[in-house]
């Protein structure tokens, strides 16, 4: 039975060529933005995730801030072996465990300077900086020796130096002491989006020397967990126990650098107190920017629908003023009013589906071209996209998803026409000119 | 004739002697002396206020100019800067209260507390490069050499940290006119032992202080040259020195926010 509705559907299409062509197409153009449109999104999102987890944050973090006076703050944990030690016992879910120094520090070449956000590594305990770190000039196991710098490849454009040459950092201890540190460039790693504009990596000796700090301490822990999706559970556990044995800070979603130049700073206390935090709180800014994102694809989608919904509503009125004489044949030898009703779903159903599935394979074709030119981003629009190039990642439930969805507006866009072409009475319908 | 040319030829090697000897060092109570006499010199012991002119320059950046206003409590070690000139700084100031320092922005309202080393507006002036030095207190003193600079006769001393004292830079060369103990330059060197600025304080002047019962001398002029980023530079001129008494609301947050709005 449905075979052959579904046969009578597809004639009635096929007779009314013009009308299915143009209506597909629009619905395939839609289907095609639309998943052009996710997958940029989806890239976006991976690739902060992936600068992210690699170049300044765990799935969580144990980190903390040392103060010597109560105006000043030092982004550490002192002693860490042993709150390594409470934060590995509570997260047996843990996949790996790194610890990375952290610090800011003005960085002079012979031709520039610029601000950079410095991470101390330990290039032998971090499994997952190869996959990640590119580099394009030097070797990242030279970053194992003191003194040595890795910097990205805009970095090393503005201050104009190549592998080998030596860099100055400048920036006050722990203690507000000017110091310096005379590094030697090993690594010019390919940019990885936004972040690759204002992050550097050194050895995480060199770090403790510039800062005055002990070797027992560090910026902090970044757990990287099994299942990431379980990183705000785990804080809240984690945060909790250690809070039983150490002072440790309230939840707060700023980033830490945030926190050290203006929270912490204005508290009124000395000491140690650790902070556990999110990948997604450190992150920072870049969680509003991936909001606003998805914000403008939702106001794009709800547009790009209620264009379909508009269009498809006033070709299917025509259409079945056109087909009123047809209607009223079929309804004078016998059709019901719901079959009528049933063949007119049926066929935008089917043009819907039709229409959608292709434009989701032209849209996917589209974004695996790209990804093949590999298109070079602008620096400016690096700030909102966060990758150096463009990258379209394609999710295919997520694809099949809008597929349906569509095919189902579609559908629901059909109703009321349908409605109007059931209603008609026979001997109206067949003594209709149009 | 013998016992003539004798002396003559002791004369001679004496002569000589002490032409070859080195110049005679500060005693330890000499120098001492001589750095405290550099902090005495400029210690005031009351209130000063002075209008001052920084002008920055940056390599690959336009110059700027700021004017600003300090004031300073010394005896109850207070100090307040109030940015007053370009249009787009002015209003903008810092607060210090002994050992906390804060920052102003009327832009946004807001106060930031700051490390008391900060520089000041973004240049290469520290905020103790216009407080009452501390030198005697916070360093250990070593005599050089005496040398001339330019036209000048001068002492050059290092100046080491004292060990639990923090300080902007752990060591300090200074350079002093032996006639007058004015600070003709200075060397200011990081934890690592790497130059990072050197100053150069040509000009000074006095100026009595009822509150000191003697003359208080300030730098007219202070030239300071970045020696890591090299071509940076600050200019800093003091003038209009007032050492009357200062209303003592001047020192509060409230104060610098009235002069913004």
């Amino acid at each position: 039975m449905l075979a052959n509705d579904l046969l009578l559907a597809g004639r009635n299409l096929l007779r009314h060529t013009r009308r299915t062509v143009i209506l597909a197409s629009a619905l395939a153009a839609v289907t095609a933005l639309l998943v052009l449109l996710m997958s940029l999104t989806n890239g976006i999102e991976r690739a902060m995730m992936e600068s992210a987890t690699t170049l300044m944050t765990g799935h969580v973090n144990v980190g903390g801030f040392y103060k010597v006076t109560s105006g000043s703050a030092v982004p550490l944990v002192a002693d860490y072996q042993k709150v390594l030690a409470d934060t590995r016992a509570e997260v047996p879910e843990v996949e790996y465990v790194v610890a990375r120094g952290r610090g800011y520090t003005k960085v002079v070449s012979e031709a520039a300077s610029m601000d950079l956000v410095l991470t101390g590594v330990d290039i032998e305990d971090e499994p997952k900086f190869p996959e990640v770190i590119v580099p394009l000039a030097g070797r990242l196991q030279d970053l194992q020796q003191p003194g040595t710098i890795l910097v990205f490849q805009n970095q090393a454009e503005r201050l104009k130096v190549k592998v080998g040459d030596t860099l100055t950092l400048s920036a006050p201890t722990s203690r507000g002491v000017n110091n310096t540190a005379d590094v030697r460039v090993v690594v010019i790693a390919r940019n990885i989006g936004v972040l690759s504009m204002f992050y550097g990596f050194i050895e995480q000796g060199t770090l403790w020397e510039l800062y005055g700090l002990s070797p027992g301490s560090t910026g902090a822990i970044h757990l990287f967990l099994k299942d990431q999706d379980a990183s705000s559970a785990v804080a809240a556990r984690l945060r909790a126990k250690l809070a039983a044995r150490w002072e440790v800070m309230d939840p707060d979603s700023d980033p830490y650098w945030k926190k050290m130049m203006f929270k912490v700073p204005a508290e009124n206390w000395t000491g140690q107190k650790l902070d556990v935090t999110i990948w997604k709180d450190e992150l920072g800014d870049f969680e509003p920017i991936m909001r606003g994102v998805r914000v403008l694809a939702a106001i794009l989608i709800t547009i790009l629908m209620l264009v379909v919904i508009v269009g498809i509503i006033n070709t299917l009125v025509i259409a079945i003023r056109e087909r009123t004489r047809e209607i009223g044949t079929l309804r004078a030898i016998g059709m019901q009013r719901t079959k009528v009703l049933w063949l007119f779903v049926l066929e935008m159903g089917l043009l819907g589906l039709l229409g959608t599935v292709g434009g989701a394979i032209i849209g996917g074709a589209v974004g695996l071209g790209l990804n093949a030119l590999g298109i070079q981003v602008s620096d400016s629009m690096q700030m909102l996209l966060v990758q150096e190039r463009l990258t379209f990642v394609l999710d295919f439930p997520q694809i099949v998803d809008y597929v349906l969805q569509l095919t189902g507006v579609v559908v629901l866009a059909s109703l009321y026409p349908a409605f109007r072409a059931a209603r008609l009475k026979p001997v109206t319908a067949m003594h209709h000119i149009g | 004739m013998n016992r003539l040319a004798l002396r003559l030829a002791a004369l001679a090697v004496l002569a000589v002697l002490v032409a070859a000897a080195p110049a005679r060092g500060l005693e330890a109570d000499e120098l001492r002396k001589v750095v405290e006499t550099l902090d005495d010199r400029q210690r005031n012991s009351g209130d000063w206020k002075a209008l001052c002119f920084m002008e920055a320059k940056e390599r690959g950046k336009t110059d700027t100019v700021y004017e600003l206003l300090v004031y300073r409590r010394d005896l109850d070690d207070k100090q307040l800067f109030l940015f007053t000139k370009p249009k787009s700084e002015a209003g903008k100031g810092y607060l210090r209260i002994e050992k906390n320092l804060w920052s102003y922005d009327p832009s946004t309202g807001r106060w930031e507390r700051r490390t008391e080393r900060e520089r000041i507006g973004g240049t290469d002036t520290r905020r103790d490069d216009l407080s009452e030095p501390r030198l005697a207190e916070d360093y250990e003193a070593r005599w050089v050499g005496d040398e001339k600079l330019g036209r000048f006769d001068v002492h050059h001393l290092a100046l080491t940290v004292k060990p639990g004292v923090d300080v902007s830079y752990p060591v300090r060369h200074l350079w002093v006119d032996k006639e007058t103990l004015n600070i003709l330059k200075r060397q200011d060197f990081a934890l690592s032992g790497k130059l990072m600025r050197t100053s150069y304080t040509p000009k000074w002047r006095k100026i009595y202080s009822e509150s000191k019962k003697g003359d208080v001398w300030y730098p007219e002029e202070m030239r300071f040259f970045d020696e890591i980023e090299k071509g940076n530079s600050t200019l800093i001129l003091i003038q209009e020195i007032d050492l009357r008494g200062l209303d003592p609301n001047i020192f509060t947050k409230a104060w610098l926010e009235s002069k913004s709005r």
